[in-house]
């Protein structure tokens, strides 16, 4: 199967997300694809989950924090500046606080306690997640192609999404027995009913959100998951390590794309051992890589005699990833 | 025969708060303090930073924060004057 089949066989995955370790052609892909599918015709936002995002680089454009920019039409392009969220986020809760008890000012206690929450982490990945949320939840968008993070961060963020999940289910479980003792006061005491308790209703709230997020990245009709890989041994052994966690975690994996690819057809020309040598190790690693990936190769990319950057760059690379526009 | 029917209203009200008295309070006490100890313990994992012990990931954490503000003092004192932390589950 090629990439433009994956595409034309499955119109409903919406989600279109590429994974691997980092510097292997993720951005690269995300943005092609984009271009590929806005020149169909349909309305796409390529958005990046990377606190390190280069969209900006690829598309020549300055665009981080500042909402999706249309790149051209049909083709948008968003990176997160998730300092700002965080900032953004703080603020909203001193204000919370000081309209819920008409506060002037944040008790010292708490002041620290939100100063130092905002420096963990993993506030930063949280942040970016919940953002998300907030990006694919609108549905201005025929497609939502995510640049991902390296592996070992997309990982962390899924593993992420199904703790927050289990967490959040205790501690609603927690809240609603919390309710029923109170509920028994109030009848014992023949009160009217108990107040309506306003955590309980922010936790599910959080956990609708968690919901959302999690519930894209492993539905099988909507999402589509490429893995990136380029043939070198250490490459194949971390995606073959990779996918298996992936797949643990039920995300639907629609695929591998081989990048990097010394022309073949270099082969019959003049060229230095050194070249040569390395197409030799690249011709064992791609049997190897057909074999153990068998049936679920989509496409081999050649590497460029440049760096992709700029929209006809991008457009050369979506002409092979797709076959013509 | 209104105020008959006022006086049995009466009567009535009297022996439920009797009634209350002798069975209903302490259930009612027993519920609010089990509740008491739940809240606190909620805040313990939800808030667990403020005594150094970081139970989750902060960011939703804070989205809880406003909503205990005025236990935090209490809860605080009672986290640090109970022996052991299961005593507050007691």
């Amino acid at each position: 199967m090629s990439m433009r089949e994956v595409f034309e066989q499955n119109p409903d995955r919406r989600y279109i997300m590429f994974g691997g370790k980092g510097g292997l052609g993720k951005t690269t892909f995300s943005a092609a694809t984009a271009y590929w599918l806005a020149k169909q015709g349909k309305k796409v936002l390529v958005f990046s989950v990377d606190p390190q995002a280069s969209l900006s680089d690829i598309f020549k454009q300055d665009i981080f924090g500042k909402g999706p920019v249309e790149i051209m039409p049909n083709l948008f392009a968003q990176e997160i500046d998730a300092d700002r969220r965080i900032k953004d986020y703080q603020e909203e809760i001193r204000q919370k606080i000081r309209d819920m008890y008409g506060m002037t000012e944040i008790p010292e206690e708490i002041e620290n306690y939100i100063q130092a929450a905002a420096a963990e982490p993993a506030m930063e990945e949280s942040a970016i997640f919940d953002e998300v949320v907030d990006i694919v939840g609108s549905a201005n968008y025929d497609y939502y192609i995510y640049d991902l993070v390296p592996l070992g961060h997309a990982l962390y963020y899924l593993s992420m999404a199904s703790v927050y999940d289990q967490w959040i289910d205790k501690i609603t479980g927690l809240r609603t027995e919390m309710e029923e003792y109170a509920k028994v006061a109030a009848v014992m005491q023949r009160d009217k009913e108990s107040e309506e308790d306003q955590i309980l209703k922010e936790l599910q709230f959080i956990k609708h959100r968690i919901n959302v997020s999690s519930g894209i990245l492993t539905d099988k009709l909507k999402t589509a998951f490429f893995f990136v890989v380029v043939p070198e041994e250490m490459i194949i052994l971390d995606t073959k390590k990779a996918a298996g966690l992936f797949a643990k975690f039920d995300v639907p994996l629609a695929g591998y794309i081989v990048n990097r690819v010394i022309p073949p057809e270099l082969a019959g020309q003049n060229i230095p051992v050194y070249l040569r040598n390395r197409m030799e190790m690249q011709t064992r690693y791609l049997k190897e890589i057909d074999q153990v990936f068998s049936g679920e190769v989509l496409a081999r990319i050649p590497e460029f005699e440049r760096d992709i950057t700029g929209l006809p760059m991008i457009e050369r690379m979506a002409q092979v990833m797709f076959g013509g526009l | 025969m209104a105020d008959k029917k006022e006086k049995k209203r009466g009567m009535l009200d009297g022996f439920k708060s009797v009634l209350y008295g002798m069975a209903g309070h302490d259930m009612a006490r027993y519920a609010l303090k089990t509740r008491g100890s739940m809240e606190h313990l909620f805040i313990l994992i939800t808030m667990g930073d403020l005594l150094g012990i970081p139970i989750l990931p902060p960011y939703y954490s804070l989205r809880l924060l406003p909503y205990v503000v005025p236990q935090i003092s209490t809860w605080k004192r009672r986290m640090l004057r109970e022996k052991d932390l299961t005593d507050a589950l007691a």
